[in-house]
Parts: structure tokens; C-alpha cells; sequence
């Protein structure tokens, strides 16, 4: 490597974070969008919503990965939003310690956006993982944010307290987990998922299968999701900037081109390396 | 924007600290690896702490303490559960055959539930659901004889250190192939999570901490 291609490489991700902000400030480009009109899961997630009954009451297991939150905190804000605009009343588990800061950080932000407090339920931290979520099922102990009313019926009748679970993952202990050690211990719940693409082949399946009533498993259909909504007063819950495709193109492109530059040297090489052995 | 913080004296603190920090982790990129490996330092710590703190808080007081006081002999399973943390506390000064039994129970029940799980909650249900069905669309029929194929295909692929026949190497060449090409479609997948993540960085950076709106 020569010294011209080695300041190359050390420039390069500079570049592309200047690149990716100049991106960012750009104005919108109208033929680019990251919503789908027609996603499935939005419109799926959107009908099983709206089978829940009147004040539906949930539980949100909150286990994002702090790696992928990004991607799917403007959807989880948006669906635990669109949940408190149907008179939901919402209980917050999680079984990962980044969970938890995660849960208790947006917990707190529903406190600095006026949320009802008595419709929000912080179930707190289990332990034991899968052991955990077993335990779940057999018994809940909560609260802190409600009035009481919502904690004694969470108490009383524990995880069949619920009409709906959704699963905000990203981690280990995300929908698979749910599907394998809550959903054969309890009836008919539907459960619902927010998940990152990275999660898409683990999770796809259960879709397919209907083990999942419905799920937001790609950015393009969180967007879908986010764009159906109509959250009225309680639109201040979610973020007031949507996600900016133009910096994603680039930077897949960037990425693309990264790749194709490697493939492309290798074969190079393979082919001179062919032509000198034909030649000698 | 992340709208982690508000507008307080203390949110303005903790954004100025999150934006020097993120500037510290992409410093990184252009080699300056020493505050870099601070900044890791630092995000250990505040893991460890925190893990500290959930697990005082949120465990072993509420789960364990004051279960205890209220009513000291009518949760025996408690006493079991302070008598096994505190093994595991000692291990490194006693027998080992002692200190290994709360790392087995641990292990051993987390496998059986996660073996479990996985058999009854995911195993067969997908071969119930992936079941060739007569009445299905002929879409539904190609893509659960494919499923069941990869599937298989990549099961023979893990086959090793046995005597082979030539069609049983060629499936498992094939199912190493097949998961290869699926490995590469996930780093594909990963690859969009982490530039969502960068985008999301320097949006931070600009918006929350800049105020540079759009």
C-alpha cells in the first residue's frame, strides 16, 4: 500500500461521516421515501391493534439492543403512543439490564411528555432470563408510576391481566424467547413485535406461522406504520423528526461499493495471477 | 433527535457528555485510540455499576430481603436462594465441589428452559406450520418444501467426523453453502442496522447537540 492510498484509508471514514451529515442536512428528495404505502406488517399490526378491546391493557416487554436501538426507537415511540390513544393501560418488563435503562429512560420520557401516569405500569427488572419470563407467567409484582388500580388488577390476576404482549427486541431475549417460554404457558394473547432487521430471519418464521400476531421487523415498515398513525394530542409522544432515507442510500451505496471494490480486487488478482501461469 | 433529554440544566450536562463521548468513539476512526480506550473504561463501569444497582434494587431487595424480613420462616426457597448466592460468593475460598453447585443449577435450569422452550415453542410448531397441506396455495406449498429442504440440507451440513457416502457430502457441501449464503444475507441485514446507528450518531450530534435543525 502506497503512502497516497494509506491516507486514502485513513480518510475515508472521515469522509464518509462528513458525507453522511452533509446528507442529513440535505432537503428532502421527493422520489425517496422510507415508508412503504403498502406494507403488510404495518397494515397487519395496525388490524391486530385494532381487534384489541376498549383500554386494552398490555404488557410491553421492553428489551431493545442498545447497538440497534436507533433503529427502532421512532417505531416502539410510536406504537406505545398509538397504544395510549386507544385508552391502553400499559405494564413495562424487561429482562436485560440494557432493557431496563432503556424502558426506564423512555418511562421517563412519557413523564416529560405528560402521559397518564395511571395508565403506565413499571413492572421493574426480572432476573433469570428464560427462567424469568417463565416465572412471569406464574406472577407479577409491580409498581411504581400507577395509582394503584392498574397494579392491584396486574396482581391479582398476573400475566392474564392482559389482552396483548408486545415485545420490543433486539436482544437474546426478544420475540423467540416470548414465543417459546410465555406463549405455550397462556391462552390466546395476542403478541406483538418491534424488532430491528437483524432480527428478520429469527423472527420471519413466527410471522409466517402466525406464532406472532404481527410484527414491525424492517425500517421500511416501521415508516409504513408511523406514517398510518393519527395519535392527535398525544402526537407530542412521538419524535417530531422522521428518519432521513437520503443518508441511508448513501451510506448502503458507500457500502456497496466497499464490497464491490474488494471483490473486484480479488478477482483481479485471480485473473492475473491465471494469465502469468498460462504465459510461463 | 433522540429526545433522550430534556431541557433542564442537568439534560444539557448529560448532552454535552454524550456528544463528547460520541466524539471521543469516532476520534477512533482517524486512529486516536488512547481516550477512545477511556471511553470504554468508562462504558464498563457504568455497565458494571448499573448491573450493581438493578441488582440491589431490583432483585435482591425487593426479591429477596424484604421477603425475608416480613416473613423469615415462611419462605424456606429464599433461605435455599441466600445459602446458594452466598456459595457462589465464596467460591473462590471453598471445595470446589461445593462452590459448583449454584453455576450448575444456574446452568442446568437455564438449559432446560431455553431446550424446552425451543422444542415445544418453536420447533414444533414450525414443522406443523411449514407442513406441506393440501389446499394451499401452490406459492405456500414451494416455499414449505424448500423451507424443509434448506432446512434439512443445513442440518447435514453439521454432520461430521463419520464416514460418508458421495450423496450424503454433496447435501452437506450444499447446506454449508446454504448457510454460508445465509450468514452473508444477515451481515447484509447487520450492515443496515449499524449505518442506522452512525446516521443516528450524527443526527444526535447535529440536531440534539448542535441544534442545527433541518
Amino acid at each position: 500500500m502506497n503512502d497516497h492510498s494509506r491516507a486514502l484509508t485513513r480518510a475515508a471514514p472521515i469522509l464518509l461521516i462528513i458525507g453522511l451529515a452533509i446528507a442529513w442536512q440535505a432537503p428532502d428528495v421527493g422520489w425517496l421515501r422510507l415508508s412503504d404505502a403498502e406494507s403488510k406488517r404495518a397494515e397487519l399490526m395496525t388490524s391486530a391493534l385494532d381487534a384489541l378491546p376498549d383500554q386494552p391493557r398490555v404488557l410491553i416487554g421492553y428489551d431493545p439492543d442498545l447497538g440497534t436501538y436507533a433503529e427502532i426507537r421512532q417505531t416502539a415511540r410510536a406504537l406505545l403512543a398509538d397504544l395510549l390513544a386507544r385508552d391502553g393501560r400499559l405494564a413495562f418488563v424487561s429482562l436485560t439490564a440494557e432493557g431496563r435503562a432503556l424502558a426506564s429512560a423512555e418511562l421517563a420520557r412519557l413523564g416529560r411528555g405528560e402521559a397518564n401516569p395511571t395508565r403506565l405500569l413499571d413492572v421493574g427488572f426480572i432476573p433469570g432470563a428464560e427462567a424469568g419470563l417463565v416465572g412471569l407467567t406464574r406472577d407479577i409484582r409491580a409498581g411504581q408510576l400507577d395509582d394503584g388500580a392498574f397494579t392491584r388488577e396486574v396482581e391479582l390476576e398476573g400475566i392474564g391481566a392482559f389482552d396483548a404482549i408486545v415485545v420490543i427486541g433486539g436482544n437474546d431475549l426478544g420475540p423467540r424467547s416470548w414465543v417459546e417460554q410465555v406463549m405455550p404457558r397462556i391462552g390466546d394473547v395476542p403478541l406483538l413485535s418491534v424488532t430491528p432487521i437483524v432480527l428478520l430471519p429469527e423472527v420471519e418464521p413466527y410471522l409466517a406461522g402466525e406464532q406472532l400476531a404481527a410484527g414491525l421487523t424492517t425500517p421500511r415498515d416501521g415508516a409504513a406504520y408511523r406514517e398510518s398513525l393519527e395519535l392527535g394530542n398525544l402526537s407530542r409522544l412521538v419524535e417530531s423528526t422522521e428518519p432521513r432515507p437520503l443518508p441511508l442510500l448513501l451510506g448502503m451505496l458507500v457500502a456497496v461499493a466497499v464490497l464491490g471494490q474488494a471483490l473486484g480486487a480479488r478477482m483481479l488478482e485471480h485473473l492475473r495471477s491465471a494469465g502469468s501461469r498460462s504465459i510461463g | 433527535m433522540s429526545d433522550f433529554f430534556g431541557t433542564t440544566t442537568a439534560d444539557t450536562i448529560a448532552t454535552w457528555i454524550a456528544a463528547i463521548v460520541t466524539l471521543i468513539v469516532l476520534g477512533a476512526l482517524i486512529g486516536e485510540r488512547r481516550v477512545f480506550g477511556w471511553s470504554q473504561h468508562l462504558l464498563a463501569g457504568l455497565a458494571t455499576g448499573f448491573l450493581a444497582l438493578i441488582a440491589l434494587t431490583e432483585v435482591i431487595g425487593p426479591r429477596l430481603v424484604q421477603p425475608l424480613a416480613a416473613d423469615p420462616t415462611g419462605r424456606p426457597e429464599l433461605w435455599a436462594g441466600v445459602a446458594l448466592v452466598a456459595t457462589a460468593a465464596g467460591a473462590p475460598w471453598l471445595p470446589r465441589q461445593l462452590s459448583m453447585i449454584p453455576a450448575s443449577i444456574a446452568i442446568g435450569a437455564l438449559a432446560a428452559f431455553a431446550l424446552g422452550g425451543a422444542v415445544i415453542g418453536t420447533l414444533l410448531p414450525q414443522i406443523d406450520a411449514s407442513i406441506v397441506r393440501q389446499g394451499g396455495s401452490l406459492g405456500t406449498t414451494v416455499a414449505g418444501a424448500s423451507a424443509a429442504v434448506v432446512t434439512a440440507l443445513v442440518l447435514i451440513g453439521f454432520l461430521h467426523g463419520r464416514p460418508r457416502g458421495r450423496l450424503v457430502t454433496t447435501a452437506a457441501a450444499t447446506g454449508r453453502w446454504l448457510l454460508i449464503g445465509g450468514l452473508g444475507g444477515w451481515l447484509g441485514f447487520l450492515i443496515v442496522s449499524r449505518l442506522i446507528l452512525l446516521v443516528d450518531r450524527i443526527a444526535f450530534l447535529l440536531g440534539d447537540w448542535l441544534g442545527l435543525g433541518r
